[in-house]
């Protein structure tokens, strides 16, 4: 379980101000729970996925993995950044082996598998280009296979679909389901779409405007397996999503 | 830098071309005395023939051999205090005043010291070399190492890769380009500074053929040494280029 408890973020700017970038945030995530993090861009959603993965401390509160206070990274957390952030120096393939070659899987079986998430995101063909030679979702689709290569329990994905046109993203969207169907991992899920973030979650959290706090929790109990044709048609899927976007537009947060 | 294109070399070119032109000129109008300006084509001719003398190539050997070492050591150390800086406060405050006092520094006023305590022969001509190509080697792996982004190091710490590692597989990694344009600099400053070392005070070497050829008026054998260094960097800096180019296949800058 992940427990985050009042943590919040300032950072000292240049000139010795501080900037609240993260107001308190409160949340548990159970095992094998789906959430996604919704609010409007600044808000510090980024800075709380880099917190629970435990890149960056908190100003404030702490972040407990089935109690154990996190102090830094490790690989029960895969994080899947807004930015990609691939090796530029490694190809497809290499990339997505790095974290099993770091585990000590020995270098056949590490291929093996490797090649397998790389068929997955559907790359196949792409195991010897370098991230410079990639569309920036075919870059994003690498990350994520990366990220899954080394088996981490929780996965921070920040805007992991971000980049993909409507098409794929649809596609990532119900193989990501599948995969969470199957191994049950714990997903903190950043969004901008309402959408998206309906229908993967079992949770969908809404931010305020910056510095984020928790403005609303929404639970999303549309049955599952979901599958995207039936959704789309479903209503109480359509109510969720009109409530969510209201929530989002409301002038509290153009304040 | 792939393959320059044929006019980009001619364009290259030519402007060598005009200066041997002109040396010829001024020889073969009588503008300069032969004595002092001898024509171009004895000093090939000069130069060709002592390529096969095993005399002047133990020269050049002694050269390149203080070249190579003076430019190793300053990588090494160069590379290892810019790392070193980049990733701790404590080593940062401590390199970094010590650079600031000493890189301004004409290195060659401590050559006298340097010849009293480290003698005569190759030491004192390394110290010198390594002493000049440190800094923009340091300076350029500092400014890389910095500049990293830091999700690569937090992508690779989440695979479990520990900092220590993730220095070097990452964040140096990361830094080569800038690392290897610090390099290339410091390349040629070890063959500007070996030269220069030789001529000032040494038995052998090529700068050493320059100053004996001078005082004796061997005009001819004056400027072979100087074209064999000249020639000597060309391919020194190709080879360089050579490895560059493999080393970062896969970056962005190296286009
Ligand atoms: N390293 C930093 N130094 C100072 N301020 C920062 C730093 N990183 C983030 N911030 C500030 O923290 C706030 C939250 O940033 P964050 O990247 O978490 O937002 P976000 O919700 O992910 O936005 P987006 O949806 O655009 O990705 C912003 O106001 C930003 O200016
Ligand atoms: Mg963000």
């Amino acid at each position: 379980m992940i427990a985050i408890e009042r943590i919040s973020k300032t950072f000292e700017t240049r000139r010795g101000a501080s900037h609240l970038a993260l107001g308190e945030i409160s949340l548990d995530v159970a095992d094998g729970e789906f959430v996604s993090i919704l609010g409007p861009s600044g808000c510090g959603k980024s800075t709380l996925l880099y917190i629970v993965g435990g890149f960056v401390p908190p100003s404030t509160g702490v972040v407990a993995l089935d109690g154990k206070p996190v102090t830094g990274p490790g690989p029960d957390r895969g994080p899947v950044f807004q930015e990609f952030a691939l090796f530029p120096w490694k190809t497809v393939l290499g990339n997505v082996m790095y974290g099993l070659l770091e585990r000590g899987t020995p270098k056949v079986e590490a291929e093996a598998k490797a090649r397998a998430l790389i068929g997955l995101v559907h790359l196949e063909g792409y195991e010897g280009f370098y991230p410079k030679e990639l569309s920036g979702g075919m870059k994003q689709r690498v990350a994520i296979a990366r990220t899954l290569a080394y088996g981490p329990s929780i996965l921070l994905m920040d805007e992991p679909f971000g980049a993909l046109d409507a098409h794929t993203r649809t596609g990532m969207q119900n193989e990501l389901l599948e995969i969470w169907e199957r191994d049950r991992k714990t997903v903190l899920f950043v969004t901008h779409s309402v959408e998206e973030a309906v229908f993967l979650s079992d949770r969908v959290v809404v931010l305020t405007r910056s510095p984020g706090r928790i403005k609303e929790t929404i639970r999303i109990d549309l049955p599952r397996p979901r599958r995207r044709k039936e959704l789309l048609v479903d209503n109480r899927y359509q109510r969720l999503v009109v409530e969510i976007e209201a929530l989002m537009d409301t002038p509290a947060q153009r304040r | 830098m792939t393959q320059r294109a044929a006019p980009e070399l001619l364009l290259g070119i030519l402007p060598i071309a005009l200066i041997l032109a002109l040396w010829q000129a001024l020889t073969s109008f009588d503008m300069a005395p032969p004595a002092l300006l001898p024509p171009p084509m004895a000093v090939f001719r000069r130069l060709v023939e002592q390529l096969g003398n095993p005399i002047f190539l133990q020269h050049t050997f002694t050269t390149l051999l203080r070249l190579f070492a003076g430019f190793a050591i300053a990588c090494l150390v160069g590379v290892t205090l810019g790392l070193m800086a980049s990733s701790s406060r404590v080593a940062e405050s401590a390199i970094r005043p010590i650079v600031r006092v000493l890189a301004p520094v004409p290195k060659i006023a401590l050559y006298p010291a340097f010849i009293l305590i480290l003698g005569f022969d190759h030491a004192s001509k390394i110290a010198l070399v390594a002493a000049d190509a440190l800094f923009p080697i340091l300076l350029a792996t500092y400014q890389g190492a910095v500049s990293v982004e830091p999700k690569l190091v937090w992508s690779a710490l989440a695979a479990g890769t520990t900092r220590r590692k993730a220095l070097l597989t990452v964040v140096l990694r990361a830094a080569l380009p800038s690392v290897l344009t610090g390099c290339r600099i410091g390349l040629v400053i070890s063959c500007i500074v070996v030269f220069l070392a030789e001529m000032i005070s040494s038995t052998d070497g090529l700068g050493h053929l320059l100053v004996y050829a001078s005082r004796s008026f061997e005009t001819v054998d004056m400027y072979v040494p100087l074209i064999t260094i000249s020639l000597l960097g060309l391919s020194l800096n190709a080879g360089f280029n050579a490895l560059r180019r493999r080393l970062l296949a896969g970056y962005p800058e190296a286009e």
